[in-house]
This record gives structure tokens, C-alpha cells and sequence, in this order.
């Protein structure tokens, strides 16, 4: 457990009051202040779980485009094949399934760069990914894919992951 | 015109919604069946609240509406995978295993006994 630093109030502090703006949407000075007072006391309780390495890097500009880029192209893309995928799967009576689970290296070092690769791959119908593991410092994921074409490894890894992994290194490293 | 995009979104939304129950109630093992839930939580919440966002900006003409529809949706897209993987974990950790044997299962190999 982290001990909580002040850059990483301040940052939990933006995030937390563009939250409540977003969800008032009421510009009175009432709300403001209020709306102040709780993102700095909920700011100082969870900052210590939010940020873990830089503070500010949430704020580069162009690390956001590039991070809307990915959530609203690149993966939308992704997330509608696999959708369409699904759906035929679905509506075909179910019996062309052929699960299990793989075992695929991921070569990204930050925590939350794993973290988005991580929920990305469970957000696409046909892939939830069930554990996260180190071996030699080489981390490895854990797959249950619905459809499994090539074994374990690079292969495998390549045909789940496809660009995704590639972006997300632009955005965090 | 606006009004047909704005029905064909929700409408598409509610096809992989249906696809995804239809899955739900038919794939033969646990893991299977929460592969087809997520159908819903993707395509399907996109579609319904892409074409309320659009009905919220253009017909009813309220802002508030609008990103209170684009708050719900960036949650729910970010909440769901946390727990998809958390529940994927706990039922294999709990020994719940398909009754057809799995095509590959590294997950066991490794840290089963």
C-alpha cells in the first residue's frame, strides 16, 4: 500500500470534480462549492489507489487524443467484428463452439496499460481474460477464448490481441 | 430523417441484445455463457445510448440529458469487465469446470495440482 502524496490529490481532485460537473451539469456557485468540498475529501481518501507512478500523466494532451482515438476507433472496430461474430454464433444454435483457455505473453510493463489491455480483451465478446501472471518477467495472460484456432503462445496472442496492445503502448509508455 | 437514425441505433442495439440472451440461454458451459452476456454490455448498451444521445441533443434539445446518457455509457464499459473477470475467475477457482473437455487448458495445467 501506497502512502498518499499531494500531486496525486490534486490529479484524484480534477478527475473527481470533472465527474461532478458532468453529472450536475449546473453552473450555480452552490453546486461548485459543494461539488469542490466532496472531490477534495473523496480525492483524499482514494488518491493512494488511482494513481500508482506519475501523477500528471492523465494530462498530456497528447496522450488523450491518442487514448480517444483508440477507445472510439480503433477498438470500436475491433468490438464490432467480435460482435458480429458473436451474434451469428448466437443465432446459429450455438453449436460451433470450441472453447478454452490459452496462455498469451504480453510485453506491456505499466500497470495500467495491462489493466486497459486487460479489460479490452474481456470486453470483446468471445474473450474474458481470467488471470494475470509473472514468469521471469515475462507476464503472461490467462484467456478463456470461445473459438480456439492456434495453441498457446505468440501465435495465439497475435490473433487476440490484434493492433490493440500496439496503441496502448503509444498511450502509456 | 434524424428520427430513422435514431431508430435504427436503438434498434441495432436491441438485436445483439437479444442475440446475447439467446446465448445466455443456449451455449452448453458456464464460460460460454458469460462470452455471450457480454454481447449485451458492448454492442448492446452502445446502440441504445448512442440513439439517446442523439434523440437527448437534437429532439429534446437538453444538454444534461445528453451527458448524463454519456456518463452511463462510459460506466457501464468500464465497470464490466472488472467484474466479468472477477466472476470468470471465482467460478474456475470454485472448481466449476465444462463438461465437454476444453480444447486447450493451460490455466489448469499450471495451477491445478
Amino acid at each position: 500500500m501506497q502512502k498518499t502524496r499531494f500531486p496525486a490529490v490534486v490529479s484524484t481532485f480534477i478527475v473527481s470534480y470533472a465527474f461532478w460537473i458532468l453529472l450536475t451539469w449546473s453552473f450555480s456557485a452552490q453546486e461548485l462549492a459543494a461539488g469542490a468540498v466532496v472531490s477534495f475529501l473523496v480525492a483524499l481518501f482514494s488518491a493512494r489507489f488511482f494513481i500508482h507512478e506519475r501523477s500528471f500523466w492523465l494530462f498530456n494532451p497528447l496522450r488523450l487524443l491518442i487514448a480517444l482515438f483508440y477507445w472510439l476507433g480503433v477498438f470500436m472496430v475491433e468490438l464490432f467484428k467480435a460482435n458480429w461474430d458473436m451474434a451469428k454464433r448466437c443465432f446459429g444454435g450455438c453449436k460451433k463452439v470450441n472453447p478454452g483457455i490459452v496462455k498469451v505473453p504480453v510485453d506491456l510493463k505499466s500497470d495500467y496499460a495491462q489493466a486497459a489491455l486487460a479489460n479490452s480483451i474481456t470486453l470483446t465478446p468471445g474473450t474474458i481474460t481470467m488471470d494475470i501472471a509473472e514468469e521471469d518477467g515475462q507476464t503472461y495472460y490467462y484467456i478463456h477464448w470461445i473459438d480456439v484456432q492456434k495453441p498457446s503462445g505468440k501465435e495465439a496472442g497475435d490473433a487476440i490481441k490484434g493492433t490493440l496492445e500496439k496503441w496502448l503502448r503509444r498511450v502509456w509508455e | 430523417m434524424l428520427r430513422i437514425i435514431i431508430d435504427v441505433l436503438i434498434v441495432v442495439g436491441a438485436f445483439f441484445a437479444l442475440a446475447g440472451t439467446i446465448g445466455v440461454m443456449k451455449m452448453p458451459d458456464t464460460f460460454s455463457r458469460m462470452q455471450a452476456s457480454t454481447c449485451i454490455t458492448t454492442m448492446g448498451v452502445i446502440g441504445v445510448c448512442l440513439g439517446a444521445l442523439l434523440y437527448a441533443i437534437f429532439i429534446m434539445g437538453s444538454p444534461s440529458t445528453a451527458v448524463k446518457v454519456g456518463v452511463i455509457a462510459a460506466l457501464v464499459l468500464t465497470t464490466n469487465p472488472v467484474g466479468a473477470h472477477a466472476i470468470a475467475k471465482g467460478a474456475y477457482q470454485a472448481g466449476i469446470r465444462p463438461e465437454k473437455r476444453m480444447e486447450t487448458d493451460d490455466y489448469r495445467r499450471d495451477f491445478d495440482e
